[in-house]
């Protein structure tokens, strides 16, 4: 559970299957080795996550420039997506690609809070720790990278 | 939620993310440490204790560990030490003298490491201190012999033992794993986070950094406060209950 969504948080940092791996692998051991300072009664995941989004972004900084998120639809959906629930009506093929065609055109900073918020689903704490940044922060950057998102599919922005 | 974020949602659901490699072997072998001759039998256990620790917090991570996810029933951590409830406990080792470090004053302890250490005023001065350089900063054990208000503990042979410690440099230092018959309670003392253990006889161990687990690390230990008190993890053990482990715990100076 929490090691797929580790292992996404870390790639859509990272952008390379292999860094996303290691860090991945990191965060773990390093959370093991730190687990006599997490807080009784907090969170797990978003101290999980800030620990993966730190290895991947040490990784990062050293690999130079990475290519985009490269993301694509499944082909094939599983058996248990076959019946989605009413509030996730699914997309159209047009619809998704325009998306992600938009969503790779965005500057590193909107692409990675709009991966980490919407795609990963992550809440605004887990975003918070992911992008290393206060809670506060989150809402604004959301807001500014929708709007980004919007501009990038020729919607009108919201006021 | 806007419309755009429902489609972004939903996207994410319905993208062809890269398959999850298989972390958890790796994480394993790497969370074990070097092999050493003869290794005592509860170092396994200490060790899948704090595998399974993390399972448990992690969500699935060591679900390659059988039976270990259900080894450990709660979890409860402080800076500086952490403390495990089993199902099952290791055999009891056998009873062995205490190991407090070198024997020094209260002085030359302040002198030497690298905190102030504290004293339960309500207790008085300690009859013999101890010190040891295992974890950063060195740790203090005060030793009290039983009086009539602290009497005797099967345990330790005195009647208050103190252990201090810079939790924040050594986060681990500290171990404990209790059965089910073991009363564990979380509380706050003036602030600071706090854990009461009572009833039936716990394990207590050191498990210092970069050290293979020693098996005279392994006791018994009685009735335990365990306080995180700023940067100092506090320990305190003795017959005493827990009214008396709190009153014990604000007079500390």
């Amino acid at each position: 559970m929490h090691q797929t969504i580790a292992f996404r948080t870390a790639w859509v940092i990272t952008r390379s299957a292999a860094d996303a791996e290691e860090a991945a692998q990191d965060a773990f051991v390093k959370a093991h080795a730190a687990l006599g300072r997490f807080r009784e009664g907090a969170p797990f995941r978003p101290w999980l996550l800030a620990i993966v989004a730190n290895e991947a972004r040490n990784r990062l900084r050293s690999a130079g420039r990475r290519a985009g998120l490269a993301l694509r639809v499944a082909e094939e959906r599983r058996p248990d997506d076959a019946v989605p629930s009413p509030e996730a009506a699914l997309l159209d093929s047009e619809r998704r690609e325009l998306l992600l065609a938009a969503i790779e055109r965005l500057p590193d900073g909107a692409r990675e809070t709009i991966a980490c918020r919407f795609l990963l689903d992550l809440s605004e704490e887990e975003t918070a720790a992911a992008l290393d940044c206060p809670r506060g922060t989150v809402k604004s950057r959301v807001s500014r990278a929708l709007d980004r998102l919007r501009v990038e599919l020729g919607e009108e922005v919201e006021a | 939620m806007s419309e755009l974020e429902r489609q972004l949602t939903q996207l994410g659901r319905e993208l062809d993310w890269l398959p999850t490699p298989e972390l958890s072997h790796a994480v394993r072998e790497r969370i074990a440490p070097a092999p050493v001759r003869r290794r005592p039998p509860i170092f396994r256990r200490s060790l899948a204790i704090a595998l399974a620790a993390l399972l448990l917090l992690a969500g699935g991570v060591f679900a390659a560990v059988p039976g270990v996810r259900d080894a450990v029933l709660e979890f409860f951590g402080l800076q500086g030490a952490t403390v495990e409830r089993r199902e099952e406990l290791p055999p009891p080792p056998p009873p062995a003298p205490l190991q407090l470090g070198e024997r020094t004053t209260l002085d030359a302890a302040r002198d030497s490491l690298g905190f102030d250490p504290l004293v339960p005023e309500a207790a008085g001065e300690p009859d013999s201190v101890y010190v040891q350089r295992r974890v950063p900063g060195g740790s203090i054990a005060l030793a009290y012999r039983p009086s009539d208000d602290l009497p005797e503990a099967r345990s330790t042979g005195l009647g208050l033992l103190v252990e201090e410690f810079r939790g924040d440099l050594a986060p681990e230092y500290f171990g404990k794993t209790a059965g089910e018959a073991t009363r564990i309670e979380r509380l706050r003392i003036d602030g600071d986070r706090a854990i009461w253990l009572e009833g039936a006889p716990h394990f207590f161990f050191y498990r210092a950094q970069n050290e293979p687990f020693r098996e005279e690390d392994l006791r018994i230990a009685q009735n335990v406060l365990l306080l995180e008190h700023g940067r100092l993890l506090v320990r305190m053990e003795g017959a005493f209950d827990l009214d008396q482990a709190v009153e014990l715990a604000r007079s500390l100076r």
